[in-house]
């Protein structure tokens, strides 16, 4: 590359460089630095630290702890995912309708997407406090006689588990739901009026017309989510002891990763090899899923992501 | 091109190990150069030191600590020394925050300078590279008669790292009340009879709860015997590197078990509002019966801190101050304490082993921290900006026998005596303080212990058997401890 050239496009680089800058230090270093560390003993009590080679690999491959926390973040993942995505795909259909009309859909959407400003922290103590055994759904239920005798919620894997789950339900549907709202406002309009003309009901259009135009939309919703279900840690965290009790069935990857760095010494060595596979197994899946979802015929043909009928209905119009 | 590319990469690389090999091993020259570093400036600086007063301290320093305890005596130390200032930070440690952020601050910019380690943790901090030696400052401890154990905590390997004001032997605290009408007597001595060991303690736990409508549980939880059932072991949770699963704790798992089926505890959790509750005579189960709790097994700072502030319900009702008796009960045992110590790599290592030196082996602030000399209005007037809640009232028990002698006497009228209708709790505690043995901590008990919780919460709450319980603490423990060898389940 010769200067003159450089020259023409060093503002482009300069542009750049923040970015470049802040990704080395911030993204690509971390990476490094947890995978170098991965192979190591190495803990933040003490100077000293060895190469240990795949040591703290076969370690967390001894028993069922690592295995198990893997299955609690998929499970945890999953059961808050699907009802999420359901929910606001259903509710972004009725406010986008042309027919139904909904008025003041701005308010709905800011009601849904308010849990979403409260503190993780906050949210866990509340519903620590709530579901205590001295606490008061045990009161109500009990009086109510809905249950016989005060029950420990917060030791039982299903109600932990299911508490888990509705709470990252609750905090997150109204974030997708103004993501795939934005999505379907961006889909032409002419499209829809000109199925109607043709005959088509309302899901014949959210399948033909709504899925498929939506696609980039859900595949970033859907990597995004995912991304963030695999670190899943604060409201598990913090929901009971900070160990994933009751019987470590709300402990997620992250939860084991941080109680191996904050044990007694503080091994960093242990908790890498951890941060290690959830890198592995998340980069992995996020390809899966873009891989599963690519556009199948947009690789020969230029014109994307569009079905037959949304073609014919082109031409109709056009 | 992609040579260069190359080229580029491999450099990162290089870079990033560079920057690792950095960011990991800032303690290994320390540690190596930690004798020289320390004792230079002692002596290069020392004749200065004796020759000024001590007013002539000034600088910065950064306390860390996970409650508002030491602040004060960070106010009383900035009215001594006016030129210093004292930045202190409170990290809670409910579920290990404090000591999580203390490890992943030392040897960083962020570093404080004083640390506080609690009994639960010090160990780790004492047995690591992490803590100044502090061995020059041990003589004070021989003019003020600092007990045994709380050395004993401070030293790993003949090098004293920490001190501590506090000196924690433990006690059981029962209701007059409930004695008198279960047990037909509230005089301590005969009430101690009835509680001396395990097996009478157990008797009497029986008696409570046969007693009146059935509406009363010996204690909050059976967790509070935990500690007593520690102190009583043959051996430490750790030896040679092996995990040991002591009789003690196998009987205490046992006895835990057979509180909740018998229904001899509230089932409240330990620092929870129901345990609190107890205290105060507003526990009620979900029905909206009331319970009433007999007793808590609790250490000297429990006292003043814990059933004292808890005996008033908050929406104002009838307080149960004056209604509560102190003894030994069933097990000697000590909970609990602050040690401080300062952090290797300390910019203002002397001022903060000044610093140290006051908070846990000064006689004047051992006393007036002991009897309530630091009330909110003498810290206000050091430092106007001080929080209305920040004082220290009478009562805690510290580590200074010479102290101890000369105020306890000055407890026979006090709130506190009052609070246990007429008995001079530091009396007692003066008493049980010297037979303490501090031995038996180790680095690991905090994370040995924390992992027994929710397995042990399983089992008595039915939802797991012993023999997977046991199976359930080995695998949390073995995943803490990469290096601990662990031992068969004492159960299969």
């Amino acid at each position: 590359m010769n200067f003159a050239k450089f020259k023409k496009a060093s503002t482009g680089y300069f542009f750049l460089a923040p970015f470049i800058i802040g990704f080395l230090v911030f993204g690509l270093y971390p990476v490094v630095n947890t995978l170098t560390l991965s192979f190591t003993d190495a803990t933040l009590m003490s100077g000293k630290s060895h190469f240990i080679g795949l040591g703290n690999f076969q370690r967390l491959f001894a028993d069922e702890v690592f295995m198990r926390a893997v299955g609690n973040t998929w499970l945890l993942w999953i059961l808050n995912f699907l009802p999420q995505i359901g929910i606001a795909l259903l509710l972004s259909v009725m406010f986008t309708n042309v027919r139904l009309k909904i008025k003041a859909v701005g308010v709905w959407r800011a009601l849904f997407f308010l849990p979403n400003l409260l503190m993780p922290a906050a949210v866990a103590a509340l519903f620590n406090a709530l579901f205590a055994y001295y606490g008061p759904v045990n009161q109500l239920m009990v009086r109510a006689g809905f249950l016989s005798e005060a029950m420990r919620f917060l030791e039982s894997v299903g109600v932990t588990r299911g508490l888990v789950i509705f709470i990252q339900w609750w905090t997150w549907f109204g974030q997708t739901i103004i993501i795939v709202m934005a999505g379907m406002t961006s889909i032409p309009i002419q499209l829809y009026e000109a199925a109607m003309v043709d005959g088509a009901n309302g899901w014949q259009m959210f399948r033909r017309i709504t899925l498929p135009l939506l696609r980039p939309i859900l595949i970033y919703v859907f990597v995004t989510s995912l991304v963030g279900g695999m670190q899943m840690f604060d409201i598990p965290f913090l929901l009971t002891d900070g160990r994933g009790s009751p019987q470590s069935s709300i402990q997620t990857n992250n939860i084991l990763m941080y109680m191996k760095f904050a044990s007694s010494k503080g091994h960093i060595g242990a908790a890498s090899s951890v941060g290690v596979l959830i890198f592995i197994m998340t980069s992995l899946c996020a390809l899966g899923i873009f891989y599963f979802l690519r556009d199948r015929d947009g690789v020969e043909k230029k014109p994307a992501k569009k079905s037959t009928l949304v073609k014919n209905m082109e031409k109709a119009l056009l | 091109m992609r040579k260069s590319v190359l080229y580029v990469l491999s450099l990162l690389v290089v870079a990033s190990m560079l920057l690792v090999a950095c960011g990991t091993t800032p303690a290994a020259p320390a540690a190596t150069e930690a004798p020289a570093a320390t004792d230079a400036p002692a002596v290069t600086e020392a004749p200065a030191a004796t020759d000024a007063p001590a007013a002539e301290l000034e600088g910065t320093l950064n306390v860390w600590s996970f409650t508002n305890e030491i602040r004060t005596m960070a106010i009383a130390f900035q009215g001594k020394h006016p030129k210093v200032k004292v930045v202190y930070t409170m990290i809670p440690m409910t579920n290990g925050e404090y000591q999580t952020k203390v490890k992943a601050a030392s040897g960083t910019a962020d570093s404080p300078d004083v640390v506080a380690l609690e009994a639960a943790f010090v160990k780790e901090w004492v047995e690591s590279d992490l803590l100044m030696d502090l061995n020059d400052l041990v003589p004070l401890t021989e003019q003020l008669k600092t007990y045994p154990a709380v050395v004993q905590v401070g030293t790993y390997d003949g090098v004293t790292k920490a001190f501590s004001y506090q000196a924690t032997p433990g006690a059981f605290f029962y209701r007059r009340s409930i004695a008198k009408e279960c047990l037909g007597t509230d005089d301590p001595q005969q009430v101690q009879a009835m509680v001396a060991d395990m097996d009478k303690f157990v008797e009497t736990a029986a008696k409570i709860k046969a007693c009146g409508t059935g509406d009363y549980y010996t204690v909050g939880t059976g967790a509070e015997l935990f500690t007593p059932y520690l102190a009583n072991r043959a051996q430490p949770w750790v030896v040679d590197g092996k995990l040991v699963i002591d009789p003690k704790i196998v009987e205490y798992v046992h006895f835990a078990k057979m509180m909740r089926d018998n229904g001899y505890e509230s089932g409240a959790t330990q620092w929870t509002e129901g345990w609190f509750a107890g205290m105060n005579d507003t526990l009620k189960d979900a029905n909206g019966t009331p319970k009433k709790v007999f007793s808590y097994f609790l250490p000297t700072w429990g006292l003043p801190y814990v059933l004292s502030p808890n005996s008033t319900p908050k929406d104002g009702g009838t307080s149960t101050a004056g209604d509560w008796a102190m003894v030994n009960g069933p097990m000697s045992y000590q909970w609990g304490g602050t040690w401080v110590g300062v952090l290797e790599g300390s910019p203002n290592s002397e001022l903060a082993k000044e610093f140290v030196k006051f908070v846990a082996l000064d006689e004047e602030n051992l006393t007036n921290w002991a009897t309530g000399v630091y009330t909110n209005e003498y810290l206000k007037a050091i430092d106007p900006t001080t929080p209305d809640d920040q004082a220290q009232a009478a009562g805690d028990f510290v580590s200074s026998q010479l102290v101890v002698e000369k105020i306890t006497s000055s407890f026979d009228n006090s709130t506190l005596s009052e609070f246990l209708g007429g008995e001079n709790s530091y009396g007692a505690f003066a008493a049980a303080a010297p037979s303490v043995d501090g031995s038996f901590l180790t680095g690991s008990d905090d994370a040995i212990q924390r992992a027994l919780n929710d397995p042990l919460a399983a089992y008595l709450s039915g939802t797991m058997t012993e023999a997977e319980m046991w199976a359930a603490w080995l695998d949390a423990v073995r995943n803490e401890f990469p290096d601990l060898i662990i031992p068969e389940p004492p159960v299969k």
